[in-house]
């Protein structure tokens, strides 16, 4: 009964009613934007359940800077811009504490991850775009996921990085060589 | 899908002139999609809330010690306050000695209370 009235509800008036203390206006805006954070999240930390910890960080952290949101920009920009920060301190945060606890090392994030997993096993879509995003550059790897993942322009994606556009351009053309080396290694 | 379309598929999309919006389509159709949890709006919202709470008990904490603190510190002036006073009326004077309740006492009598001869 409440949810069905807030699916009316423009995300101006949703941020407003959050504001004034309205619990399931901000649930509304949870439900609404949780897909496009956990293909950020998820698609750049791996599926695990470390990401729906960050996934849920996302919206902890929007609902209390949500006063500083002035609608200038998409309230899914804003979102997104919170979700690429904190999934990048947390890629971050795990490498310093593999490069402390790892034997390897500096090693790498994803090689910790993926180590266990039967690559020989089954290779859907969803296998190989997981091994390839994981196995990418951190600042690769968000590229991809704005552009394969989200479906952003290479201006959205530089407008959401908040990257100069000839700097975002590079990235891609890079983020595409690497990916071809990694995807000729996956087959 | 191939996975040799699939592979196609991520590698155009890093093209500038690509359309991400379709690939991102023919993806989610070939099965790579994301979600969070059952019940992750549910999950975040009692964490948000629970942690409102948590921070409202703390605040009524301090509070409520601020206050007592007050209060203590009110009545150990006022005691302070009485003890100066009563020094005061039973000494004639508020100097150390009399403070220290030695105003009338001579140094030899210091000796005898010490030593007790």
């Amino acid at each position: 009964m409440i949810k069905e009235s807030y699916k009316n509800f423009d995300e101006y008036e949703l941020v407003k009613s959050s504001l004034e203390g309205d619990k399931n206006a901000f649930g509304e805006i949870v439900i609404r934007y949780q897909r496009m954070v956990a293909r950020t999240v998820k698609g750049m930390l791996g599926d695990s359940v470390f990401s729906e910890d960050v996934g849920q960080e996302v919206f902890i952290k929007l609902y209390y800077s949500l006063s500083d949101f002035r609608g200038e920009a998409k309230l899914s920009t804003y979102i997104q811009r919170i979700a690429v920060n904190l999934t990048l301190n947390e890629i971050k945060r795990r490498k310093r504490f593999l490069s402390i606890f790892s034997q390897k090392g500096n090693a790498d994030m994803h090689e910790f991850e993926v180590a266990d997993q039967d690559y020989e096993g089954r290779r859907d879509a969803r296998e190989i775009v997981d091994k390839a995003l994981m196995k990418l550059e951190p600042k690769f790897r968000v590229i991809l996921t704005m552009r394969m993942l989200q479906g952003y322009s290479t201006k959205e994606t530089a407008e959401i990085l908040d990257l100069p556009l000839g700097t975002v351009l590079s990235r891609l053309s890079r983020a595409q060589e690497q990916l071809r080396e990694i995807l000729d290694k996956l087959t | 899908m191939k996975p040799v379309d699939i592979k196609e598929l991520m590698i155009t999309s890093l093209s500038e002139d690509s359309n991400s919006e379709d690939i991102m389509k023919k993806l989610e159709d070939a099965g790579v999609e994301y979600s969070f949890g059952e019940n992750f709006r549910d999950k975040v919202l009692l964490r948000i809330f629970s942690a409102t709470v948590t921070v409202n008990r703390e605040v009524e904490f301090v509070k409520s010690m601020n206050s007592i603190f007050y209060r203590i510190a009110l009545t150990g002036v006022a005691a302070i306050v009485i003890l100066l006073i009563s020094i005061f009326l039973t000494q004639g004077s508020l100097s150390f000695n009399s403070v220290l309740g030695l105003s009338n006492s001579y140094d030899e009598s210091i000796v005898c209370l010490l030593t007790g001869n």
